[in-house]
């Protein structure tokens, strides 16, 4: 899932203040928390309050789309309530943004959510945390199910760098150090030898800007 | 020297010098707070183990128990004023828990006219108050109580059944007819529209039942016989999928609108768990505050609280009940959560201390007046400095 955080209201209530009339529009994709109606209507109503504060009348419409990133879907459910909208008013991650700046080139469309990574979420812990880069290049299979290239601060591919101390990063003592995991998982699985197999340089050119499937 | 501790008031009490010292209230309390001293014999209520479902008050024979909610005398007297109002011989007692809409009243017990009365349990509804009710003229009475195993106080419910058999029977033999009190079970339960479930797993992860599941495909699926109806998820629910019996979202904002349109400011709206504070017969009489009953705070949903900021509420004080008599599993420490999630962004945009989460037990009846005495007064200097502006 894309893990997401509001951004400041003040910084949102900045970004729409020049328009009145905004389509505000949840995400129910793979943001996490969810992006969907709820926070799009609480929101609409947190920045209808503001604005009374300030005495300035916004009018919100709020909806919620599938998956703001397929510009199929979104163009479909979206056109139909473009009418008189000014901005658009975006809870879903950079792709969905950009999704929807795309087709409504005219207006304004603006970011609700900072896109931290793609994660993993522990719920009884209430953490959510970085998982994959998205390197497209997966070594997984070699490392016991764990990436370095996201959970080692270093991102080393051929660890450990021997700074870790009681298990936690050098860099972050918050932090598991990712190779003595995958030392500890790939020992647990019998399959210690793969630790001494070299991994080469990743190769850069895998992490594609585009794919024509 | 002189500082006196003052003993803080309590919802329910034993008076010594009336205990005969039966045990029938040590039987009957679900939370073993009435034990017998060993050596004096003297029966002992344990307040802190108490939560004031007045089962025992209902059925102590030598009326050693008092209690300040719902006693059979102020019930009696409630009755006695508000029965030419209702122009009908028919009384619906119904439990708190478990009470719905009043069309839905109707259909369960075939009755089109009646007098309501909703009480925290109908276990705490002793004969005597029925017997006070027929002899006011009532001729039928109607019970409905919470399903057995729904019920908030274990025993309250099952008391009840038993109680109106052996009533029924004695009437029976007075000469008053067969079944002059009926008793039904209802409980209320969550619904789902898995049309709008996007299938996030949040009612999965968060029931304190494990009554929610996931179904891939298929999105949210509820097992409503495990479910409490506490309405967490509901208030939880990213794409207002659900609702919950008789406490749906249309109901509440209509009632945000109509209390908000008949107070004075600055007007304090309180959206308060049932069971933290067992509410008052009479109704609110102060101009400035208004509650709205909620089956848990966790059921509190951000929507409602920004609703009633945004029809002219000064404050929204929120009340749960403590950790420890939450019967919800948690469910109020949750509600503090999310309630202090939603206090950071209000003040983001400048609304601060408009919002305030309390704990209150109900059975120090004390504790709510004065969260609520010091919320007003914080309402009332932000309301005056804004005017100074």
């Amino acid at each position: 899932m894309i893990v997401t955080v509001q951004k400041p209201l003040d910084e949102i209530l900045d970004s729409i203040s020049p328009h009145s009339k905004i389509l505000i529009a949840g995400c129910d994709g793979c943001t996490q928390p969810p992006r969907g109606l709820r926070e799009a209507k609480v929101l609409s109503q947190l920045l209808e309050l503001a604005g009374k504060l300030s005495n300035k009348e916004f009018q919100f419409k709020v909806t919620t789309l599938v998956k703001q990133c397929d510009s199929f879907l979104t163009a479909s459910a979206l056109k139909p309530q473009m009418d008189g909208m000014e901005a658009v008013l975006s809870l879903a991650c950079g792709a969905g943004v950009q999704t929807v700046a795309e087709l409504f080139p005219d207006i304004p469309v603006l970011p609700a959510q900072n896109s931290h990574f793609i994660g993993a979420e522990d719920r009884e812990g209430g953490i959510m945390e970085d998982r994959c880069a998205a390197c497209g290049d997966c070594l997984l299979a070699l490392t016991g199910g764990i990436c370095p290239v996201t959970r080692c601060s270093k991102g080393l591919l051929n660890g450990a760098c021997g700074g870790a101390n009681n298990g936690k990063c050098e860099m972050d003592p918050e932090r598991d150090c990712a190779w003595e995991l995958i030392f500890k998982r790939l020992e647990r699985q019998g399959k210690l030898d793969r630790i001494k197999e070299l991994r080469p340089p990743r190769n850069y050119q895998a992490k594609a800007w585009r794919l024509t499937p | 020297l002189n500082q006196q501790v003052a003993e803080p008031e309590v919802a329910i009490k034993l008076n010594e010098d009336y205990c005969s010292r039966c045990s029938i209230c040590r039987s009957l309390c679900p939370f073993e707070a009435i034990t017998k001293d060993a050596e004096s014999g003297k029966i002992v209520l344990e307040i802190e183990k108490c939560q004031v479902c007045g089962i025992c008050y209902s059925a102590c024979p030598a009326k050693a128990i008092d209690t300040i909610y719902y006693d059979c005398g102020s019930l009696a007297k409630y009755l006695e004023r508000v029965k030419p109002q209702y122009k009908s011989d028919s009384l619906v007692i119904m439990c708190k828990g478990s009470a719905p809409d009043f069309a839905v009243v109707e259909r369960l017990f075939g009755v089109s006219k009646f007098i309501p009365l909703s009480v925290p349990c109908v276990g705490r509804i002793s004969e005597e108050l029925l017997l006070r009710a027929l002899a006011m003229g009532i001729k039928k009475i109607y019970l409905l109580a919470c399903d057995e195993d729904y019920c908030r106080f274990d025993r309250g419910s099952p008391l009840a059944g038993r109680r109106v058999l052996a009533l029924n029977h004695l009437l029976e033999q007075l000469g008053y007819g067969r079944e002059v009190i009926t008793l039904k079970q209802n409980s209320l339960k969550v619904k789902v529209d898995r049309d709008l479930c996007i299938s996030c797993g949040n009612c999965a992860f968060y029931c304190p039942y494990g009554a929610a599941s996931l179904d891939s495909p298929g999105g949210a699926k509820f097992d409503l016989d495990a479910c409490r109806g506490c309405g967490l998820c509901v208030a939880v629910c990213p794409a207002v999928a659900l609702d919950l019996d008789n406490w749906e979202r249309e109901r509440i904002s209509t009632l945000i609108s109509q209390l908000l349109a008949e107070m004075k400011p600055p007007k304090i709206l309180v959206f308060r768990c049932q069971w933290a504070v067992f509410s008052p017969l009479d109704g609110e009489s102060n101009p400035h505050i208004r509650t709205i009953e909620l089956p848990c705070s966790a059921r509190v949903d951000a929507f409602h609280i920004l609703e009633a900021f945004q029809r002219g509420a000064d404050g929204v004080l929120i009340v749960a009940c403590p950790e420890e008599d939450c019967r919800q599993e948690g469910a109020s420490a949750k509600a503090q959560h999310w309630m202090e999630a939603l206090q950071k962004r209000l003040n983001q945009i400048g609304f601060q201390d408009r919002l305030r989460f309390c704990f209150v037990a109900r059975r120090y009846p004390e504790q709510f007046d004065k969260e609520l005495q010091q919320f007003r007064q914080g309402i009332e200097a932000v309301v005056s400095k804004r005017r100074r502006k």
